[in-house]
């Protein structure tokens, strides 16, 4: 009895996250269909990308210069003496500028935007705003969802690209000034070695567009999906959070797997 | 002149609307009255397809509205204006850019031509221009309610339908948009189409009056067409509403 029970269950929630995939997809195929009208939209695409930038700089400058410290810190405490220093610089400034700021990064911003976008819209559906957007003629995907789907798009790199600088700066700075671990020439010839700018445009401009694309959208998502009152409200911004955060950590698997 | 034929719409198997017949004549104010909980937002949502119905025809001026792709589905909601149960003003825009939205997206108005008209709107529904810079959630109820009167007749529509304009608010409020939905109708000569449980609205600004139960229009007709019996019907539904 209990067992048929928890496969019910289980049944029932591997549908819910089909259909739950190929809403998004909907989703996503809508706003695709509303870029046609983005001149109508700008005024909201603007605000847009100014929420993403100006709102998450602060946290994105914290995060940032933690990681590079960080990342330094843990590189030069693993090095060992028979690997030139400025391999190991290269080796950190690698996984930081690639991997690690872009990741943590996206995954903060999926609670920081994720959480707010979803709540945002998600609140606008219980208080009939949204239909009242369709009484003025205005389309609510065209009017609130291209805009933020872009704004994540586009803003993410900035975003990341600001964060990847301050990484490095910090890096640069504890290794060479706090603990004069290498000299700043050996520093930089570590930065320079094997560069692929490939590698650079994947880690700061790549990922995080795609992991802006799915914060926006998928926040979006929960927030149109909201049902009842103010818990309801809570619930999607939760959904939002852990389901954009997965989505980040399967897709930078695969998008390294892919293209590297 | 907009015509319902059979309107039907159900949640999950419960049917709420089960055959909605209704004519609604230019010009005229109808009050749609119903208790509680018996389909009269479900039933003017239908109508201008912020829900999708289930069955039946709907035509506004012989056009049928079931059959409009969302393009002209925008352009037809261009000449309706609809007041929300809650009022529904966008929180994230203050005052006068909730007023501003229509004019901004679908006219080509200088800013101060906008300006002059949000002023206007305001003025009519009595408040001063010192809310304009206020968001929504620093307003009152009676106050919101107010600016979303603003808001459906800035865009100067042919239809305005109001969903329970009273509901919630104190005696003083209610009468003063009660007093408002009677002034604007010959202001903008609009049809109007009002759903509630409140008998001295419908007493004060019905043309006719229409009855929803259990899913149909069961009377239409003019205020001193309904029966005794229906009358005394329609009390109790009103009070037992206020409790
Ligand atoms: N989105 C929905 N999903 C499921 N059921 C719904 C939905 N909207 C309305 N209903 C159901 O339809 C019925 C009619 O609801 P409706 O809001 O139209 O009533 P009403 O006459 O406007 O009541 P009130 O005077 O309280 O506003 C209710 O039983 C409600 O539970
Ligand atoms: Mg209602």
């Amino acid at each position: 009895m209990l067992d048929r029970k928890f496969f019910e269950n289980l049944g029932e929630k591997g549908i819910n996250f089909f259909t739950a995939v190929y809403e998004i997809f909907l989703l996503f195929i809508d706003s695709l269909k509303a870029i046609p009208k983005i001149w109508f939209y700008r005024r909201q695409l603007v605000e847009q990308m100014y929420n993403f930038s100006a709102k998450t700089l602060p946290i994105a400058a914290i995060i940032s210069i933690f990681v590079g410290l960080g990342s330094t810190v843990q590189g030069t405490y693993q090095s060992s003496s028979l690997i030139p220093r400025y391999v190991v610089v290269n080796v950190i400034f690698k996984s930081t500028v690639i991997e690690l700021s872009p990741v943590i990064l996206a995954l903060v911003l999926a609670g920081k935007l994720g959480a707010s976008l979803a709540a945002e819209i998600g609140s606008m559906k219980i208080s009939e705003q949204i239909e009242a957007l369709e009484t003025m003629s205005l389309d609510p995907v065209g009017f609130l969802i291209m805009p933020r789907v872009i704004a994540g798009l586009i803003m993410l790199p900035v975003i990341t690209i600001f964060a990847n600088f301050l990484a490095i700066f910090s890096s640069f700075f504890v290794s060479t000034v706090v603990s004069q671990w290498v000299t700043a020439h050996e520093f930089i010839n570590g930065l320079k070695m094997d560069y692929k700018s490939f590698e650079i445009i994947f880690g700061c401009m790549v990922k995080p567009s795609v992991y802006g694309f799915f914060i926006a959208l998928i926040g979006s998502y929960f927030g149109l999906k909201t049902k009842g009152g103010a818990k309801g409200v809570g619930e999607s911004s939760t959904l939002a959070v852990v389901v954009s955060a997965i989505m980040i950590v399967i897709f930078d698997y695969y998008l390294g797997e892919l293209l590297l | 002149m907009i015509e319902v034929r059979g309107l039907k719409k159900q949640f999950e198997g419960k049917e709420v609307l089960k055959g909605v017949d209704l004519e609604i004549y230019d010009n005229e104010t109808l009050v749609i009255l119903g208790p509680s909980g018996q389909g009269k937002t479900v039933m003017i949502k239908s109508m201008i397809r912020l829900m999708e119905p289930d069955g039946g025809e709907i035509y506004f001026d012989g056009e049928d509205i079931r059959k409009l792709n969302r393009r002209e589905l925008e352009d037809f909601r261009k000449k309706i204006a609809y007041v929300f149960q809650n009022s529904a003003l966008f929180d994230f825009l203050d005052v006068r850019e909730n007023l501003a939205l229509f004019l901004r997206m679908h006219k080509k108005l200088k800013e101060d031509e906008i300006e002059e008209k949000i002023v206007k709107a305001l003025s009519f529904v009595g408040l001063n221009d010192d809310v304009l810079d206020k968001y929504p959630e620093e307003l009152s109820g009676g106050m919101k309610k107010r600016v979303a009167i603003a808001r459906a007749m800035i865009k100067e529509p042919k239809y305005i339908f109001y969903d329970e304009p009273t509901t919630g608010l104190d005696k003083k409020n209610a009468e003063l948009v009660s007093n408002l939905i009677m002034v604007l109708k010959e202001k903008v000569s609009a049809t109007s189409i009002i759903v509630t449980h409140d008998i001295e609205l419908m007493e004060k600004v019905s043309d006719r009056v229409a009855l929803l139960k259990d899913g149909k229009i069961i009377f239409i007709g003019k205020k001193e067409e309904i029966s005794d019996e229906t009358l005394e019907y329609l009390y109790s539904i009103g009070d037992t509403y206020e409790v």
